[in-house]
């Protein structure tokens, strides 16, 4: 509970309409997209530009109080839930687009930019920022730098992180930071810039991104194809990436999710199908042609059960209709939807279907599993009732056996969602006590005080105090 | 610690279910449509946040306080974020039941409280009641003063809600429910009997729009009947928080429709519309299950049913007009219908549409909360009307009284000269005489 005194403080600095210290307020500043978790923060505070900021976290400074940075909240790992109380610095009033830099190819915008926004706000000058993680409607920059955000587009045009170019924000003790820049080649140092990228709130505030533009496709073909059997699918996707064919989507539904969607949207697709990929390739018009005819080739070659080409835009919407509903159809299913991030080299996609299957089976869970192929970054959905332990434990055993797997073949725990709170110990598992202290002598020398996003990452520093709240959900 | 109870800290009467709350998987994507966050940019006036707070009273985390009563009318039920939800949760919905809750933890002081009563329990659901305490206002306007206040500017003078009452209030005519013939017989080649769920708002403040959507039935093909015993649809009620009104009227409206013997029963009222395809909802357990079905199954909007059926182009005439379309909430989000008015515009020969930006975000107007919520309501209304600006057709289209009322007052004191029709009142201009 923070005293009189220091709200008004804030209130003074920041101003009394971005300063929320009631309890209608705080609880729902406790909680991100991550099933199961809910923080409680002592003041949730969203400064409208950097002084605000600063003048923010001096006070935290005095009170010694911890900060978790927020943009959105979309996060799916617990990024941005404040489990150690403290204060809330929310960012989505930082929401100005500072400039297009048509001559640079770049944009800068304030960490609390929407990421559509800056999406068309490029596209409207004809230039094209090409991340689109499936929160982009509502997800912030800063939220993607920090969590390193990908997408569908990520196989052929990368994710976040191959389009920031500099970085400004604040760390803990007050230093302000630039780094980064403009120039397309800078060896300049360590990259602090990419250290921050990912860093999911625990090393520094990110409030400024400048970001790396390009041109937009010119050209698109959208190509569907159904299988009877998920490993014909498996090798399809292997064939194309060794066809030297980098399509910008290449995205992968199991039967459970096909039928999810089909019992949602009643638009005949068909039941018995094992998998669904969906192609589509863009670029120039004479590429465009080249590669939809190869991608064709084997899909034939490998003996799909049914491949579907649009010839319009208005087709390849309907095409790209089940893929785009999947997570809707998926979580319309029962109360608690847990989406988790396995990655694997994509060689192995096909193996890790069929250990999927075969886990499913073991515990007796309901599990769709849909991802972005040719990134070999699966998202196994399962679908549960956090009213029912017992199912609930039986998932967590699901992803663990999974991850261990997924580790055993080159995988790692999270393609794209960050750690957070929900894969500390998979991250453990992953990197092992060597690999964890480095990261955890690089966060001490960013925020010796361990003041930013406690308890994130690493499973040695969930502090004691994490149950916030009454109630079942807690941490 | 012991297993939360799943009322928690609700009252248990007209609770929503913990369920409906529990399905809300904390996405966020609805944030990206909510227009009360839009304008606030504050979680708790998000649908997330809204959901939250439910769930949290329903947990035992937090007490069915004040602000989570103001939350709940600070919604604008627009349901917008239905639409935008993965999941299928329905925050306007869980927000009506919490202003059940509000009336029962907070009810409103002696006078306000005489008030709504009165106008939720004994006007609302007596048409003839309605209709005599509308007879001042027509009486008003017949004197001209309504001229006096608005060129005078007298109005300026007098408290800020009636100044936005003065500028809805449009010039009243006979209700239409007293005149309309109850059975129009159908023209030409007999297509099937459609009743006709006449709202109130329209019989009272459109009877000219819903004349016509009964002439273009019967020049369709269809006898129309209209039941003169027609009661309110309930939607005032649930939006008040008074569910007890509302069901009691959905009890008398589900006999005499289903009486009516009709194929369909067909509403020109986006908000009728949405209440009617909800009853069997509101009445699960007080009403025969299979009556309710078959209830539900008749309801259509105008637009819905005339798209579904198929109009009838051979006699229309070109209406050689510009229009954009601004889609009532009750009507794309309540009831899930985008498609079908923009196919009814398309089928009318010379009418060109011309898409508005957001065309499906809130004017503003959302039942009383113009009137409650002045500033955010005319907020609301003016991003829209920038919307309509910018699409420049010579007139704007929309299928809602509430809508209707606010669109008309925002065109007017901007001096923009577009006028609003009903998209039935378009249709019917294309009709043979």
């Amino acid at each position: 509970m923070l005293t009189k005194t220091v709200i008004d403080h804030l209130r003074q600095k920041v101003g009394a309409e971005n300063v929320y210290q009631d309890r209608e307020d705080l609880l729902v500043y406790g909680y991100d997209a991550t099933p199961e978790i809910q923080g409680l923060p002592d003041v949730a505070v969203f400064p409208d530009n950097v002084d605000g900021a600063k003048a923010a976290l001096s006070i935290c400074r005095e009170e010694g109080l911890a900060v978790t940075t927020r943009g959105a909240a979309t996060g799916l790992s617990g990024g941005s839930i404040p489990i150690a109380g403290g204060m809330v610095l929310g960012l989505t009033r930082m929401n100005r687009i500072l400039e297009i830099d048509e001559e640079n190819l770049t944009a800068t915008a304030e960490a609390g930019v929407i990421t559509v926004d800056l999406f068309n706000a490029v596209a409207a000058r004809g230039l094209f920022y090409p991340p689109d993680p499936g929160s982009q409607n509502v997800s912030t920059l800063g939220g993607n730098v920090a969590e390193n955000a990908g997408g569908l587009r990520g196989l052929k045009y990368g994710v976040t992180r191959n389009y920031v170019m500099a970085l400004s924000g604040l760390l803990y003790d007050g230093t302000e930071f630039q780094t980064g820049g403009k120039c397309v080649k800078d060896v300049a140092g360590y990259s602090l810039r990419d250290l921050l990228i990912g860093s999911e709130g625990t090393l520094g505030i990110i409030t400024g991104v400048t970001v790396r533009l390009i041109s937009p496709p010119q050209d698109k073909r959208t190509l569907l194809a159904y299988f009877r059997d998920i490993r014909t699918a498996g090798e399809a996707v292997s064939r194309i990436i060794a066809a030297r064919i980098i399509p910008a989507t290449l995205e992968i539904m199991d039967r459970m999710t096909i039928n999810c969607v089909e019992d949602y949207m009643k638009i005949g697709l068909p039941r018995e199908m094992a998998a669904l990929l969906l192609i589509e390739v863009d670029g120039h018009p004479a590429v465009v042609a080249e590669e939809a005819q190869g991608v064709r080739r084997i899909l034939e070659e490998v003996r799909a059960d049914e491949v579907h080409q649009a010839g319009n835009a208005a087709e390849a919407a309907r095409l790209t209709a089940a893929r785009r509903t999947a997570l809707s159809a998926v979580a319309r299913v029962s109360p608690t939807t847990i989406l988790e991030d396995a990655t694997v080299p994509r060689s192995r996609l096909a193996e890790t279907f069929a250990e999927i299957e075969r886990l499913k089976e073991k515990y007796q869970v309901r599990v769709a599993t849909f991802g972005h192929a040719g990134d070999g970054n699966l998202h196994p959905t399962a679908l549960a009732d956090e009213r029912n332990p017992q199912e609930i434990k039986n998932v967590h055993a699901f992803f663990s056996e999974l991850y261990e797997k997924v580790l055993s073949m080159g995988g790692t725990v999270s393609g794209e969602h960050g750690i957070g709170i929900a894969k500390k110990s998979y991250l453990l598992r992953q990197f092992g006590e060597g690999g964890i202290g480095v990261m955890r002598r690089i966060k001490d020398a960013f925020d010796p005080g361990g003041r930013l996003n406690p308890g994130k990452i690493f499973i040695d520093s969930a502090p004691p105090s994490a149950v916030r709240i009454r109630g079942g959900q807690n941490v | 610690m012991s297993e939360p109870s799943p009322m928690g800290n609700f009252h248990p009467v007209d609770a929503p279910s913990y369920e409906s709350i529990l399905q809300c998987m904390r996405c966020g994507f609805c944030l990206a449509v909510c227009p009360t966050y839009a304008l606030t940019n504050r979680e708790r006036s998000s649908p997330r946040g809204r959901a939250a707070l439910a769930r949290a009273v329903a947990e035992g985390n937090l007490e069915f306080t004040p602000a989570v009563g103001e939350e709940a009318f600070f919604c604008l039920d627009c349901k917008a974020c239905s639409t935008a939800c993965p999941s299928g949760v329905r925050v306007g919905t869980i927000m009506e039941f919490c202003r059940s809750q509000e009336q029962a933890f907070h009810p409103p002081s002696l006078p306000a409280g005489v008030l709504r009563d009165f106008i939720l329990k004994r006007m609302l659901p007596s048409p003839a009641l309605m209709e005599t305490s509308l007879l001042p206002l027509r009486l008003y306007q017949r004197l001209g003063l309504q001229w006096a206040v608005r060129r005078l500017g007298i109005n300026r003078f007098l408290p800020d809600v009636l100044v936005k009452l003065e500028g809805l209030l449009p010039l009243l005519s006979r209700p239409l429910r007293l005149e309309i013939p109850t059975v129009i017989p159908a023209h030409g080649k007999r297509r099937g009997r459609v009743a006709f769920f006449l709202g109130c708002a329209m019989s009272l403040v459109f009877p000219e729009v819903s004349r016509q959507t009964a002439r273009i039935l019967s020049q369709q093909g269809f006898e129309v009947v209209t039941p003169r015993e027609v009661k309110c649809c309930g939607a005032p009620h649930l939006a008040e928080g008074d569910r007890e009104s509302a069901r009691r009227l959905a009890a008398i409206n589900l006999d005499l429709f289903l009486g009516a013997d009709a194929d369909v029963i067909v509403t020109d009222c986006a908000g009728c519309g949405c209440a009617l395809k909800e009853y069997e909802e509101l009445l699960e357990g007080k009403a025969d299950h299979e009556r309710l079905g078959r209830f539900r199954a008749k309801i259509r909007d105008i637009s819905e049913f005339l798209a579904e059926a198929g109009i009838r182009t051979e006699e229309l005439k070109p209406v050689p007009l510009t229009v954009t379309y601004h889609e009532p909430c009750h009507l794309v989000h309540g009831q899930g219908l985008s498609g079908p008015p923009r196919q009814v515009i398309g089928k009318i020969p010379g009418v060109e549409l011309r898409e508005m930006k957001e065309s499906s975000w809130c004017c503003g107007m959302a039942g009383s909360f113009a009137l409650k919520e002045l500033e955010t309501s005319r907020r609301l209304l003016e991003r829209k009307l920038s919307h309509v600006k910018v699409a420049g057709a010579d007139v704007l289209i929309t299928a809602n009284p509430g809508c209707h009322l606010q669109l008309v007052s925002g065109l007017r004191e901007l001096g923009m000269k577009q006028p609003v029709l009903h998209i039935v009142e378009l249709l019917g201009r294309s009709l043979p005489s």
